[in-house]
C-alpha cells in the first residue's frame, strides 16, 4: 500500500493520528515513518504539520530516521538496572558492533532503551519488536539473535 | 456576574466571582512575579513563580490557577513564597542561556535582577544548559527561535493556537530537553505566516524579529509611539519603536480596541517601506518628457496656474480629484473642500468606488447607513458567521482571529459563500460554491428556503421594515421561483448544503454577515447586498449586539474617507449634495457663499477617467491611489490618462501612474503624519507621528492648502491636524462629539453626536438610518452576466488579494520581509482545466480577454478554483491583471466587475 493508501483508511479524525503514525510505521520496511507521510498525515487530518512531528517524536515507539528490520528495546528502568541491565546492554553493542541508538550494517537490528517494559519478576528484560525476553544473561543473547539472523 | 470580596496581603480588594485570582492582583498592582500567564491565553501553569498561600488551603499555589470566591484570603508575598520563586527562577536559570543582546523586553531577566541571581553567587544550581544541546532554527524570513533561551511556558503556542486560531506551534521531544517547533522542526517550511504573535508574547528573547537585530537596542533610547496600522481597514493599534529616526519595531498594543495586541505580518513586519530609498523626497516637474527637481513654490505655483487656467477654458467642470484611503481624515477633507470650493464642482472621488460602493449604496438605501453594524469584537461571541466573498484571513487577518476564535472555541458556525477557496474554509461548517456571478440566485434561494419553513421574523417586518408584510409579501412572489432545484441549477451549489445554510442563518441567535469585495465587485454588486439585506430584514438578524451586516474595509482609511465627505455624491456625514440645507450650513462653516459650492452630483472613479477620455476633464489631481494598476480596464485608463491636459500626482513613491504626471509632489508616510482614520467599524483612530518625512517632502492636507491659496482661495487657517478635525466635526453631525483630547487612549466609533456621548458600538438598535426610520426590503431577480464565457473566451476569471501584499503593492512590497513570504505573481487554474487546455504546473502562460492581454504569467494548478474559472492577485504590476478586467459598471453604485472577465489562456 502507498502512504497515501495507508492514510485514507483511517477517517480524517484528529483522534487517529496516532493509529495512522503506526500503521505507517509498520508498513515502511526500515522501521520509521518518512518525511512524505508526516506531510500527507498533517494534510489528511486538515492540522499542521508541528501536530504531527511533536506527537510523533514524542513518543520513543516513533522514528523518523530509517532503522533496522529489528527494534531492540533493552529496559533501562532501575529493577534491570540493579540486575545489570547495563552489562546486557554493553554485550548486545558488542554483539551488534553498534552503539545504542544505532543500526546494524546489514539493517537488521536497532539497539534502544526502553522504560520499564513491566517484566520485572523476571528481570532484566527486552522487547525485540513486539516479543519480550525475560531473564537475559549472555547465552540467553546469543540464543536469541541466533534465532532472528537465521 | 456576582462582585466579592478577597484580601491579598491584607488588602480588601473587589472582584468579579470567578475571575482569575493572578489577573486580579495584577489589576490592583499587586506584582506576583509570573513567566507563563499572559491575560490573552488560558493559565498554563507552568512556571509556578505565581504561587500564593491560601488560607485554608494546603501549601503553595500557582494563583494563575486559582478561581477568586468571596472571602477569599490570600498571601502574595511571605520570605517562604519568596525563597521558594527564588528557588524556581535559580532552577529555571540552569537551563538558559543568559546572554542578552538588548534587542526585545526580557521579562525573565528583569526577575533575575529582582531576586538578585544575576550575582552567581547567590546561585544553588550550575549552569548546564550547553550540554544540553538545544538547537536553534534561524529558518524563518521575520523571526529566529533558540531553544537555549526558552523556557517552555507555552505562551508561544498558546497565542498561536487560542489568539490567532492558527495552531502553527507545538513542542518536541520530552522534558528538560523539549523545545517548541514550527513545522517538521523549520520553522521556514511550516505554515508560518509571519504574525509574530509568538514573538509578542515570549517573555524571555527565545523567539525575536529578525529585522533590524543588529542595530536595535532598548537600553539606548527607543522611542515608542502609538499610532494606527496603514494597510488594511481593522485598524490595529500598534506601537512604533523608533530608533535614530527610523521605525525599527512595530508591536500590537494590548488591551486596546481593536487588535488587543494582535498584528498580522503586514502590520508588524510591514514599515519598512517608510524608510526605503525610493521615497519621493522632491517636488518633480515634468520638462520635455523628463521629470527634474523642483522646488515647492515653482511646484505649487505651476499647480494652481495650471488648474486655473484650465478652469478658465474649459469651466467648472473640468477639473476632478481622486482622493486617498491612505491618508488621514483630515488630508482628505482639505482635499475634498479643495475640489468643492476651489475646483468649483463635486468630482471627486476615490478607491471606494472599486471597492465596497455596492456594498454601501445597497446598504444606504435599505438601512440609511454604509458602515458595518457591529463591532469587530462582535465576532468573537456570534454563533453564526456568513461570509460572502470575503477572503478574510488573508484581506482582514486580525478580524479573523475573532472569527476563528468563536468557530474554535464556542463552535460558532461558519457559512462561506465563495466560489473559490480561501483558508476560512478550514473552520467553516458550511462552504457553498457558487459559480461567478450566480450570488443572487443563491441568495434568493436560501430567502425562499426562509419563507417557506416559516423562519422568518414577523414582529420585526411589521415592526422595523417599511410597509412590513406587505414588502415581505412581495419578496416572497419574487423567491417563489427560486427553488432548491432551480437554484442548484444556476449555482451548482447542491440543494441541501444551501438549505442548510439558510436554516441556521435563520436560526442564529448572534448572526453576523461579512461580505467582501467578491459580493460588491461586481456587475450586481449592489443587488448582491440588496439580497443580502432581504434576507437579514425578514429573519431579524440586525439592530442588536452581534447580529447585523458589516463590509471589512480593504484600506486603512477606506471608511474614513467616505465619512468626511470624498464622494461625489455626499458632504461630509454622508448628506447629499443636492441638499441646499446642508450645503448653507457647510457654506456658513466654511465661510463661503452656499451659491460658490455645486448642488449637483459630481463624477465618479470610473466616470472621472471616461469623461477624462471623452474630453469633460481636462485637469486631474491624484493623491495617493495609483489608478494605473488598480482601475479596471487599465488600457482605457491609460488613453484617458494621456489625454489629460495636465495631472498631479501627489505620493510617497513612483507608482505605475506617476509616469503620466506632470508635476510630481513628495507626500509623507503614515508614520510621518499625524491625524486620524477610521476603521471598518467606525471607529475614528489617532495617527501620530513618529519619524520626520524624508527629504522635503510634506504632510498631504499641507501641500492640499497650498494649491488652494495659491489659486486664489485659501482653505483655512489650520496650525494642528486637531483644527482640521474639530471643523469636520462640526459639519459631520456623526462626529459632531468627537475631539482629539478624546481618542488619546482609544478609538471611539461613530455616531457621537456629542461631548458626552460615548460613541456606538452597535447601529440600528432602535431604528434605521433612513427618513422614516425603517429598513427598506428590495426584492431583486438573478440576472445572467453580459459577459460570459464563449468559444474564443472559454474561461471566467476572478481577481483578488493575498495576505503579503497590498493593494498595489506600492508600499508592502519595500518590505523585505513581506517579499520573502511572496512576491510573484500567479493564475490559479483547476486541474481539469489544466489538462483541457495543455497547461502545466508553474508553466508561464499568456492571459488574454476582450480587453487586452498580459503574459509570462505562472500557473498554479489547484483545486482551490472551480473548473471553467480563474483566480489571480492583482497586486503585481509586472502581471497588471486590470488590463483584462471591464469598466462596465454597477448602475447604482458605479462599482466595476473586477470578478468577472471571460478569458482565454495560450501556453
Amino acid at each position: 500500500m502507498s502512504i497515501k493508501e495507508i492514510i485514507k483508511q483511517f477517517e480524517p479524525e484528529q483522534h487517529n493520528l496516532l493509529h495512522i503514525l503506526h500503521a505507517l510505521q509498520d508498513a515502511n520496511p526500515a522501521n520509521y515513518i518518512t518525511g512524505e507521510a508526516l506531510e500527507e498525515t498533517a494534510r489528511h487530518l486538515g492540522i499542521t504539520k508541528s501536530s504531527v512531528y511533536g506527537v510523533a517524536r514524542y513518543y520513543t515507539m516513533f522514528s523518523l530516521e530509517p532503522r533496522g528490520k529489528y527494534i531492540i528495546r533493552v529496559c533501562a528502568s532501575p529493577v534491570c538496572e540493579l540486575l545489570r541491565a547495563n552489562e546486557i546492554i554493553a554485550l548486545l553493542e558488542e554483539e551488534l558492533k553498534v552503539k545504542t541508538g544505532e543500526t546494524t550494517a546489514d539493517g537488521m537490528f536497532t539497539l534502544e532503551l526502553s522504560e520499564c517494559l513491566g517484566q520485572c519478576q523476571e528481570a532484566p528484560s527486552m522487547m525485540i519488536n513486539d516479543k519480550v525476553y525475560n531473564s537475559l544473561d549472555r547465552g540467553r543473547i546469543r540464543e536469541v539473535l541466533k534465532s532472528y539472523r537465521g | 456576574m456576582k462582585q466579592i470580596t478577597i484580601t491579598i496581603d491584607n488588602q480588601k480588594i473587589n472582584a468579579t466571582e470567578g475571575a482569575n485570582l493572578l489577573q486580579v492582583a495584577k489589576d490592583h498592582d499587586i506584582a506576583i512575579p509570573h513567566l507563563c500567564y499572559h491575560k490573552k491565553l488560558s493559565p498554563t501553569g507552568a512556571c509556578r513563580l505565581c504561587i500564593v498561600k491560601i488560607e485554608g488551603q494546603r501549601g503553595m499555589v500557582a494563583s494563575c490557577a486559582v478561581h477568586v470566591s468571596d472571602g477569599m484570603k490570600v498571601t502574595a508575598f511571605d520570605e517562604e513564597l519568596e525563597e521558594a520563586r527564588k528557588y524556581l527562577l535559580d532552577y529555571l536559570l540552569s537551563e538558559h542561556n543568559e546572554e542578552y543582546d538588548g534587542t526585545y523586553h526580557d521579562e525573565f531577566r528583569e526577575l533575575i535582577y529582582k531576586y538578585g541571581l544575576n550575582n552567581k553567587e547567590n546561585r544553588r544550581f550550575p549552569s548546564i544548559w550547553k550540554e544540553l544541546g538545544y538547537p536553534a532554527d534561524e529558518t524563518s524570513p521575520v523571526l529566529a527561535y533558540d531553544a537555549a533561551k526558552c523556557i517552555r511556558c507555552f505562551r508561544c503556542i498558546k497565542g498561536c493556537d487560542e489568539v490567532q486560531g492558527k495552531n502553527v506551534l507545538s513542542f518536541t521531544n520530552r522534558g528538560i530537553l523539549s523545545y517548541i517547533i514550527g513545522g517538521f522542526d523549520k520553522w521556514g517550511e511550516s505554515e508560518c505566516d509571519g504574525c509574530g504573535e509568538c514573538i509578542q508574547l515570549c517573555p524571555t528573547g527565545a523567539i525575536v524579529e529578525k529585522p533590524h537585530r543588529e542595530s536595535i537596542n532598548i537600553e539606548n533610547g527607543i522611542k515608542k509611539v502609538r499610532s494606527t496600522c496603514p494597510y488594511c481597514g481593522v485598524g490595529c493599534q500598534l506601537e512604533l519603536w523608533v530608533q535614530d529616526g527610523k521605525v525599527v519595531r512595530s508591536n500590537g498594543v494590548e488591551g486596546v480596541s481593536p487588535n488587543d495586541g494582535r498584528l498580522c505580518v503586514k502590520g508588524r513586519f510591514g514599515y519598512d517601506y517608510v524608510s526605503h530609498p525610493d521615497r519621493l523626497t522632491t517636488p518633480l516637474i515634468k520638462k520635455d518628457g523628463k521629470f527634474a527637481e523642483a522646488s515647492w513654490d515653482e511646484a505649487l505655483d505651476l499647480v494652481a496656474r495650471k488648474f486655473g487656467e484650465i478652469k478658465e477654458k474649459y469651466g467648472r467642470k473640468s477639473l476632478a480629484g481622486y482622493a486617498s484611503a491612505k491618508t488621514t481624515n483630515e488630508d482628505n477633507y482639505l482635499f475634498m473642500k479643495l475640489v468643492r470650493l476651489v475646483f468649483g464642482n463635486n468630482n471627486v472621488d476615490y478607491c471606494t468606488r472599486l471597492c465596497h460602493a455596492s456594498t454601501v449604496t445597497a446598504m444606504l438605501r435599505s438601512l440609511g447607513d454604509g458602515a458595518g453594524s457591529n463591532s469587530i469584537e462582535d465576532y468573537e461571541t456570534s454563533d453564526c458567521m456568513l461570509v460572502t466573498g470575503n477572503n478574510m484571513i488573508e484581506t482582514h487577518p486580525v478580524t479573523a482571529t475573532f472569527v476563528k476564535y468563536a468557530a474554535q472555541r464556542h463552535d460558532a458556525k461558519i457559512i462561506i459563500i465563495d466560489p473559490k477557496w480561501t483558508p476560512l474554509v478550514k473552520d467553516a461548517h458550511i462552504w457553498l460554491q457558487p459559480r461567478l456571478g450566480s450570488d443572487v440566485a443563491l441568495l434568493n434561494g436560501m430567502i425562499r428556503v426562509i419563507v417557506k419553513e416559516d423562519l422568518i421574523d414577523r414582529e420585526f417586518i411589521e415592526k422595523r421594515v417599511e410597509d412590513g408584510m406587505e414588502a415581505y409579501e412581495a419578496l416572497k412572489a419574487l423567491v417563489e421561483k427560486y427553488t432548491p432545484e432551480y437554484t442548484e441549477e444556476i449555482t451548482g451549489v447542491p440543494a441541501e448544503l444551501m438549505q442548510e445554510a439558510a436554516r441556521i442563518y435563520a436560526k442564529a441567535e448572534r448572526p453576523l454577515i461579512a461580505t467582501g469585495m467578491g459580493y460588491s465587485q461586481q456587475v450586481t454588486g449592489t443587488h448582491n447586498v440588496f439580497c443580502l439585506i432581504n434576507m437579514m430584514l425578514i429573519t431579524g438578524q440586525i439592530g442588536r449586539e452581534g447580529a447585523g451586516l458589516n463590509p471589512p474595509r480593504g484600506q486603512n482609511n477606506v471608511q474614513g474617507v467616505s465619512d468626511v465627505g470624498a464622494s461625489p455624491f455626499t458632504y461630509p456625514g454622508y448628506i447629499s449634495v443636492e441638499d441646499e440645507e446642508n450645503r448653507r450650513k457647510v457654506a456658513k462653516v466654511w465661510g463661503v457663499d452656499p451659491d460658490e459650492l455645486d448642488g449637483e452630483k459630481g463624477l465618479s472613479t470610473v466616470e472621472i477617467m471616461q469623461a477624462a477620455y471623452d474630453g469633460g476633464i481636462r485637469g486631474m489631481y491624484i493623491m495617493g491611489e495609483n489608478p494605473m494598476l488598480t482601475d479596471p480596464n487599465l488600457n482605457h485608463t491609460e488613453e484617458a490618462i494621456k489625454k489629460l491636459e495636465f495631472l498631479v500626482v501627489q505620493d510617497i513613491f513612483h507608482t505605475e501612474t506617476t509616469p503620466y504626471a506632470d508635476v510630481i509632489l513628495p507626500a509623507t508616510a503614515f508614520a510621518e503624519s499625524e491625524g486620524t482614520y477610521v476603521n471598518s467599524d467606525r471607529r475614528v483612530l489617532r495617527v501620530r507621528k513618529a519619524v520626520d518625512p524624508p527629504g522635503e517632502s510634506r504632510q498631504d492636507w499641507e501641500i492640499v492648502a497650498e494649491i488652494a491659496r495659491r489659486m486664489g482661495k485659501p482653505l483655512g487657517n489650520y496650525r494642528h491636524e486637531s483644527d482640521i478635525w474639530d471643523e469636520i466635526a462640526k459639519t459631520a453631525p456623526i462626529f459632531a462629539g468627537i475631539s482629539y483630547d478624546r481618542l488619546e487612549q482609544h478609538g471611539i466609533q461613530w455616531p457621537c453626536p456629542d461631548k458626552g456621548h460615548p460613541g456606538t458600538a452597535t447601529l440600528f438598535e432602535e431604528r434605521f438610518n433612513t427618513p422614516n426610520g425603517l429598513g427598506k426590503l428590495h426584492p431583486v431577480d438573478y440576472a445572467e452576466q453580459s459577459e460570459r464565457a464563449s468559444e474564443e473566451y472559454p474561461l471566467i476569471l476572478n481577481t483578488g488579494r493575498i495576505l503579503y501584499q497590498y493593494h498595489s503593492s506600492t508600499m508592502s512590497r519595500r518590505n523585505k520581509a513581506l517579499t520573502d513570504f511572496a512576491n510573484d505573481a500567479y493564475v490559479l487554474v483547476h486541474p481539469t482545466d489544466a489538462s483541457k487546455f495543455g497547461i502545466a504546473d508553474r508553466q508561464k502562460v499568456k492571459i488574454i480577454s476582450r480587453r487586452g492581454e498580459i503574459e509570462n504569467i505562472s500557473v498554479n494548478v489547484s483545486e482551490e478554483v472551480l473548473p471553467g474559472e480563474l483566480f489571480m492577485p492583482f497586486h503585481y504590476s509586472e502581471a497588471p491583471v486590470n488590463r483584462l478586467t471591464r469598466d462596465e459598471l454597477d448602475p447604482y453604485s458605479k462599482i466595476a466587475p473586477f470578478k468577472l472577465s471571460a478569458v482565454r489562456i495560450e501556453a
